[in-house]
């Protein structure tokens, strides 16, 4: 790891102007657990360090009728798991942060680092994404509001200006009453996804009225899977459905290819994943779930 | 600020300590404390051989900077044992075999420590699922929780 100056701002507007100031040469820390690795393989170089753990304004879970959960930038996925608020409005999120990489993790990393750093084979965009999520961004000079699909543009790359930090998480209220975030991991040791899909869905009995999938780890960016949302509204869910759109979803994907699993490899198990998720949230037996947790 | 001094509490002794902003809290602790029982292992988050507890809760002190833990309670696992007597759950790693080489068993035995914290009385499944940030590469897991299971239960007055 380099030589560089830590830096410890103690209001959004301080950090804000560290950030146009060093630009280029800066890295922001929340958490830090995925900089580290960054840090100590040079793959960046800063000589400035900003450290936000300073900064007040970036922590704490709130819920407001209106606006739905707000969950500070600095919130641990410990934290966010472990919330009576994220528990009762958004099970689905608290649930996946709850099974997230793994417990030393959930200590230290943070959900608005884990966006900001935009890594694919993470899990919350697409849980944040299937659930209608917005970013809030801040800096010197104002605020602006962003969807989790507008946020997260590609491999490594968000919308993040130079002088802007992530204050807030927003998940506005919604009418699903039901949802999981799965996951497909190719081993028990390994805490990155290969494949993961947040199903949201509002089911009347056995009829699915309305429904967010969004697959992610898999590809570059989280992806709507919109003809497979479009073929499961309104349907009575059998074994067949499920067996469709999982068929469906899975054709619409470009998933990415690299050491850690084939592009087709990922394709075949977002079908399992998808397939097995949606049976499970409408109440469909199914064997044992092998690495599916 | 290449440099900083941090106020941290280590198994129960102040330091004050002026450390180099890039100095990881592993190295920290094993090179300038000379608390050589928290292991480096993968230094790359994985393998939970680093393992502290930092204000109770369990971090990898690979991810993390001396400088976060400025102000903060670091216990390793030489801060488990009360004096000469050992904790319970190293107690239980030696009785029931829960190590090969050891290498790993300092982090086993911290994140043992802050799983029975949080659950006094936990499943074999919820141990196995509390471990899924440590690796042991020699002599498996079976030992290991059973050692969690016998120090869960004698930690619970049986």
């Amino acid at each position: 790891m380099r030589e560089f100056d830590y830096l410890e701002p103690a209001s959004i507007s301080e950090a804000s102007e560290m950030l146009a100031a060093h630009a280029d040469n800066c890295r922001m820390m929340a958490g830090g657990t995925a900089l580290m690795l960054a840090l100590r393989q040079r793959m960046v170089t800063p000589t400035h360090v900003i450290s936000l753990q300073g900064i007040r304004e970036l922590r704490g879970i709130t819920y407001d009728d209106k606006l739905g959960l707000r969950i500070g930038a600095l919130t641990k996925h410990s934290e966010l798991a472990a919330s009576a608020l994220a528990r009762k409005h958004v099970p689905m999120l608290a649930d996946m942060a709850s099974r997230l990489a793994n417990p030393q993790v959930r200590n230290q990393g943070s959900i608005g680092g884990n966006l900001c750093y935009a890594d694919p084979a993470t899990d919350p965009p697409s849980c944040l994404m299937a659930l209608g999520a917005e970013v809030v961004l801040r800096s010197a000079k104002g605020s602006r509001i962003l969807k989790v699909e507008d946020f997260v543009l590609d491999y490594f790359v968000t919308a993040l200006a130079a002088e802007e930090l992530v204050s807030e998480i927003r998940v506005p209220p919604s009418s699903f009453n039901a949802g999981y975030h799965a996951r497909f991991l190719r081993t028990a040791a390994e805490h990155r996804p290969l494949v993961n899909l947040a199903v949201a869905t509002k089911k009347n009995g056995d009829i699915c009225e309305e429904v967010h999938l969004v697959a992610g780890a898999s590809t570059a960016k989280p992806t709507r899977l919109r003809k497979a949302e479009g073929y499961l509204k309104g349907k009575s869910i059998t074994s067949r459905v499920s067996a469709e759109a999982a068929d469906i979803g899975a054709s619409e994907i470009e998933p990415i290819s690299d050491l850690r699993g084939d592009g087709e490899f990922r394709r075949s198990m977002l079908r399992v994943v998808a397939r097995r998720t949606i049976r499970k949230l409408f109440g469909l037996s199914e064997g044992t779930e092998k690495n599916v947790a | 600020m290449k440099k900083k001094t941090i106020e941290v509490v280590v198994n129960g002794k102040a330091h004050r300590t002026e450390v180099a902003a890039r100095r990881m809290l592993s190295d920290y602790l094993r090179d300038d404390l000379f608390l050589t029982g928290t292991k480096r292992g993968c230094e790359t988050g994985v393998c939970g051989a680093c393992s502290v507890l930092m204000d109770g809760e369990v971090v990898k002190s690979c991810l993390s900077l001396a400088v976060q833990a400025d102000g903060h309670e670091i216990t390793t696992v030489e801060g488990l044992a009360f004096g000469n007597e050992l904790h319970p759950v190293q107690e239980a790693f030696m009785k029931h075999g829960g190590l090969q080489c050891g290498y790993c068993t300092p982090g086993f035995m911290i994140m043992a420590v802050a799983l029975l914290n949080e659950k006094p009385d936990p499943s074999e499944e919820e141990i196995r699922r509390g471990l899924n940030g440590n690796l042991c590469r020699c002599t498996g897991y079976v030992g290991i929780v059973e050692s969690i299971m016998a120090a869960a239960e004698k930690m619970r007055g049986h």
